[in-house]
């Protein structure tokens, strides 16, 4: 298919999952905030430090103060995640985002697939969108998160299972290989520093792994795995290497990797995209082998890292390999 | 009424009743009780040809519609007129505004009443615009060959050759499969009496047909037992035979077809996305087309492959920087190249400009007798060339009954509507033609026929001049026409300007089968 067109796909995908992970992660934030075990910054700093907007936040919105109020102010944060048309990463620029590329392939999408792409955009710029937010928060990102999975859904439902379908879902697997190693190497940064002692420590440890666990609609799955048990390492352990999660990275990456063998076999020498297929397959196959690995304290953090940096190398190869980018100079 | 004004221009004495609250009467008097309703006080406009009605209610052919309709109360209609809107809108059937950062999207204006044409009127329209397009294709070919008709002295050589639409780099190129005028959108009006005339011809890139196919949707949506009851010829097989029509002129059996978008922002992009969806092709940019050894290729995710035939929605003066404008970024270098030695068909093939320039446009009946021994089927509008003395001196004189256009602009641009104008702007036109009198041509002001238009702001159903766009495809077999088109309405009151561009809109446009 059209290089330029293939990248419209990757990057159609990678909106709506973003989009998909930005409401979920609020709507469990705010269900966290409201148990009212934690200080709000610790509800709601980590919705910034896992956006990668913090430098954009302190500067804009907390006047330069990496301690100010506002980290730890819920609607400064959910108004700086949903609406802020300057922050790349917002809810607004996601769906923005979803749509035009939607639009630039319009052509390859189904009917149904676009439809409910273009009402959610146009939902977002309604008087009703906002209404919502005001008076019915967690209704309102259950309608993102409800309109995005329609979507994703459509998309499988409605249209050839061939390359446009294929470079969609690399885009999905791919962001979402980064929203689940981002949330959990943030959260369980942030868990695992917490000073314990107090009573019902452990009631409260177990509301955090879970509201982790929500944000990535994972609760009820661990707990079928965990029979019940929830621990700092069991939950780390089912987020990078469950092979049955659809969220894990593991599952995630070696699904983004068989995508991406669909669109370039590797058997085939001469095609381009060697590069992309090598590199994927390396990760794959290194996320496959920490399976059994200690996964306590620094190793999660050094894990995460290399798995965000490797995904990020691999879609400027992809680009320069597959989508017509031109090589960095 | 001016002297030189046979035809057209000048209403003779009108059919329908001057005064509107009369005519407004009769109708009450005349129809079927199950008519009366929403047509009730319809004011018909003096001296206009009205397509659903005459003074003595609907026309014999509409009249099961017509009934049908009137059944409706305004509440209806109303609701059914924001239903048609919001689905627009949903399927993001828009266009772009443009100049707006935001990138802001808004639907073509939509009437929900349908325009109607009788049987047997679109019989003979057929006929006449296949016709058309056959002398069209002949003086194109002409023109980039032997030049027959200028040696002729049937069309004065300096009216072509002059031209901005000539192009003279393609004269003796013949484009695959030989036909130049794969799709073209003729514009007809009705005068005063109902005779119906060519306006202009579009045989470049002519826009809309995806509207056609929208909003017949819309209306067997919202009208499906009057829809039934109707009986109307089918629209939506349009993209299949464009691609019917680009394959057959594809220099390579089974060839690849794409349609080239100048990209998201352009004003027709939905229906450029629309075409290529409905074809089953590729829509691509100008970035993804490259020429290499005289052969077009398209960049794949599996290397470069071969692309056959090009309909470009991209104006021909930015296809080619090699050719055409150097400052391009619409272009694909080397396309002229491929295009000369036969390798690639554009459709619509570069230079067409020349046979749809509004200054040779007078000369087109010529054309189809020189060409193709007939006389012509169509009437056209009485047109002043401003390049000779006595015409000039004449539309000088007149110019404020007269209708100026520049020859080479369209979408409304460029002209003077005498009758509405200032001293100031006549003064500018003025000046303008005796400075490039090439560059204009004059037309007394027709009165554009009429058609029942639901005004959502009064709530109620008034007349608004509309015009008609059929589409015709020409394959290597020859021209074939969609039955049906692009009706555009002139929303404003009073309007005779039934552009996008100037406050117009669109009707569904219902082509009646003839009794079997």
């Amino acid at each position: 298919m059209i290089s330029r067109v293939a990248d419209h796909c990757f990057w159609f995908g990678r909106y709506v999952e973003r989009a998909e992970a930005t409401a979920r992660m609020l709507g469990a934030s705010v269900s966290l905030a409201l148990d009212g075990e934690l200080p709000s910054a610790h509800v709601w700093r980590p919705v910034i430090v896992v956006s990668g907007e913090q430098e954009a936040f302190r500067a804009r919105i907390a006047g330069g103060d990496g301690e100010a109020a506002a980290w730890g102010d819920g609607e400064v944060v959910q108004r700086f995640m949903v609406w802020d048309e300057d922050n790349g990463v917002s809810l607004a620029r996601s769906i923005a985002g979803m749509r035009w590329n939607a639009r630039s392939i319009r052509e390859v999408l189904s009917l149904e697939a676009w439809e409910a792409v273009n009402e959610l955009h146009l939902w977002m710029r309604s008087d009703g969108a906002n209404a919502t937010y005001l008076h019915h928060r967690d209704g309102y990102y259950q309608h993102v998160r409800r309109a995005t999975q329609l979507t994703l859904g459509l998309l499988r439902s409605t249209m050839l299972h061939d390359e446009p379908l294929d470079f969609v879902w690399l885009g999905v697997l791919l962001e979402r290989v980064n929203q689940t190693a981002r949330i959990l190497d943030v959260h369980h940064h942030a868990f695992t520093q917490r000073p314990r002692g107090g009573a019902g420590d452990d009631v409260v440890e177990t509301a955090l792994w879970l509201s982790l666990l929500r944000a990535l609609s994972g609760g009820e799955a661990y707990l079928k795995r965990s029979a019940g048990k929830i621990s700092s390492e069991g939950v780390a352990r089912f987020l990078v290497s469950e092979p049955a999660f659809p969220r894990s990275i593991a599952y995630c990456v070696h699904s983004a990797y068989e995508r991406l063998c669909d669109v370039r076999p590797p058997d085939i020498a001469d095609l381009p995209g060697g590069e992309s297929v090598a590199r994927l397959r390396a990760l794959d196959e290194w996320v496959a082998a920490r399976r059994n690995a200690p996964l306590a304290g620094d190793a999660v953090h050094e894990l995460l890292t290399h798995v965000v940096d490797e995904v990020h190398a691999i879609c400027g190869t992809l680009g320069r390999e597959l989508f017509g980018a031109p090589a960095p100079a | 009424m001016p002297s030189r004004a046979p035809r057209t221009g000048a209403p003779r004495r009108s059919c329908i009743p001057k005064k509107t609250t009369s005519a407004a009467r009769r109708y009450d008097a005349r129809m079927s009780p199950s008519s009366s309703g929403l047509f009730d006080g319809y004011p018909s406009l003096p001296g206009t040809y009205d397509e659903m009605f005459d003074a003595r209610g609907a026309r014999a052919s509409f009249q099961r519609v017509a009934e049908l309709l009137a059944t409706m109360s305004a509440d209806e209609l109303a609701r059914a007129q924001q239903i048609a809107e919001a689905a627009l809108l949903q399927q993001g059937v828009t266009f772009s505004v443009y100049g707006d950062a935001r990138g802001t999207e808004k639907i073509f204006p939509f009437c929900l009443l349908p325009r109607m044409i009788a049987a047997a009127d679109f019989q003979r329209l057929e006929r006449g615009l296949a016709q058309r397009l056959r002398a069209l294709e002949a003086f194109l070919a002409d023109i980039y060959g032997e030049q027959k008709i200028l040696a002729a002295g049937v069309i004065p050589a300096e009216m072509v050759l002059g031209a901005a639409g000539y192009r003279p780099m393609l004269r003796g190129i013949t484009p695959p499969g030989g036909v130049r005028i794969h799709i073209s959108g003729v514009d007809l009006i009705r005068d005063h009496d109902g005779t119906w005339r060519v306006l202009e011809d579009n045989l470049r890139t002519p826009s809309g047909v995806s509207y056609v196919v929208e909003n017949r949707l819309i209306s067997k949506r919202l009208f499906p037992k009057i829809f039934d009851a109707a009986r109307v010829h089918r629209v939506d097989h349009y993209p299949t035979r464009l691609a019917e029509t680009m394959r057959s002129v594809s220099p390579v059996p089974d060839g690849t077809c794409v349609v080239l978008t100048p990209g998201t922002y352009n004003s027709a992009y939905f229906e450029h996305s629309f075409l290529a969806r409905t074809m089953g092709t590729e829509l691509v940019q100008a970035p993804d087309l490259f020429v290499d050894g005289d052969q077009v290729f398209c960049r794949t995710t599996r290397g470069p492959k071969r692309v056959d035939v090009i309909y470009r929605r991209t104006d021909e003066a930015f296809l080619d920087p090699e050719v055409f404008r150097p400052d391009s970024v619409l272009g694909v270098r080397g396309l002229m190249r491929a295009y000369a030695a036969g390798n690639v068909a554009l459709v619509n093939a570069p230079g067409n400009g020349i046979a749809d320039d509004k200054a040779v446009y007078p000369f087109v009946p010529k054309m189809i007798e020189f060409y193709l021994g007939e006389q012509p089927l169509l009437e056209q509008v009485q047109t002043y060339v401003c390049l000779f003395e006595a015409d000039r001196t004449y539309v000088l004189e007149h110019l404020e009954e007269m209708v100026v256009k520049a020859v080479d602009e369209a979408g409304g641009y460029g002209m003077l509507m005498g009758p509405q104008s200032t001293a100031a702007e006549r003064d500018e036109f003025r000046r303008r033609i005796l400075a490039e009198p090439r560059r204009y041509i004059a037309q007394h002001r027709i009165e554009l026929s009429s058609c029942p238009t639901w005004i959502a702001e009064r709530g109620a159903i008034e007349p608004r001049r509309v015009d008609l766009r059929p589409y015709i495809l020409t394959s290597r077999d020859g021209p074939w026409v969609l039955p049906g088109g692009l009706t555009r309405v002139a929303l404003q009151r009073g309007s005779y300007v039934v552009n996008s561009s100037q406050g117009g809109g669109s009707k569904d446009t219902w082509v009646l089968r003839g009794t079997q």
